[in-house]
């Protein structure tokens, strides 16, 4: 349906820059009305001190099944024309991205809270890390609570 | 050697299993990935088997998760030598 050719879906997971337009021209579709993109990107300062840059990693087969996974449950359950995930990996530089998520739906109430949902599943359950880079250039790997579920991740 | 079925085998083996460690994990063993010795066995074992084996991770393994292949294995799930399993620490993508 989309009339200006289709866009390409934007790889699960990327070692390069996130092309954020792309991530949002993905889910254009002359059945959507409503269109919201959310990026995540690295903050300069959290808790008062300075990161100079994020590294992520990934299981990668597993993240990207979950990614599919959720992305197509976040279309279906919010009834969405189209939905999109990308997620870096590798060092991501202050103000870069390293998350994004496009929806596209009729109306703009289920775009934002599709949006809203896909991140908040995406940070509790898939397994991909970050890890701030300290003035020393060592490596901090997060591992924050609440833990991970043990076996399957919550419905 | 990596047998990926999960069928438990029919005769006791001397089977190994090795544990893919990422982030935290692997920054704490300095390795990606360890060996052990490993006869089958649920998920939860394996974490404290790994907890044993490696020390430096017992802290993060106690709050991990287990996955086999691509997805996430729950506490009861057998383990068959040979195959293909990942501790999964607390994740903080995004």
């Amino acid at each position: 349906m989309s009339h200006a050719g289709p866009a390409e879906p934007p790889p699960l997971l990327t070692w390069e820059p996130i092309d954020t337009t792309g991530v949002l021209a993905s889910v254009a579709d002359r059945a959507a009305g409503a269109n919201v993109l959310f990026t995540g990107t690295t903050r300069g300062v959290t808790d008062g001190l300075a990161t100079r840059r994020l590294v992520y990693e990934a299981h990668e087969p597993l993240a990207r099944s979950l990614l599919v996974r959720l992305r197509d449950e976040a279309a279906g359950r919010f009834g969405l024309v189209a939905c999109a995930v990308t997620h870096r990996l590798g060092s991501v530089g202050v103000g870069e991205v390293s998350v994004a998520v496009a929806a596209s739906a009729p109306h703009r109430r289920e775009a934002f809270a599709a949006a809203e949902w896909l991140m908040e599943r995406i940070k509790r359950e898939v397994p991909i890390w970050k890890a701030e880079e300290g003035r020393d250039g060592v490596l901090d790997w997060l591992h924050p609570e609440p833990v991970p579920p043990h076996g399957a991740p919550p419905p | 050697m990596v047998d990926p079925s999960p069928e438990p085998p029919s005769t006791p083996p001397v089977g190994r299993l090795r544990i893919a460690l990422f982030a935290g994990m692997a920054a704490a063993a300095d390795r990606r990935s360890i060996d052990i010795p490993w006869d089958g066995g649920t998920a939860a074992m394996l974490r404290e088997r790994l907890a044993r084996e490696l020390p430096a991770v017992a802290a993060l393994a106690a709050r991990s998760a287990v996955a086999g292949g691509d997805a996430y294995l729950s506490d009861d799930a057998f383990i068959a030598p040979g195959a293909e399993v990942a501790v999964i620490p607390p994740v903080s993508g995004g």
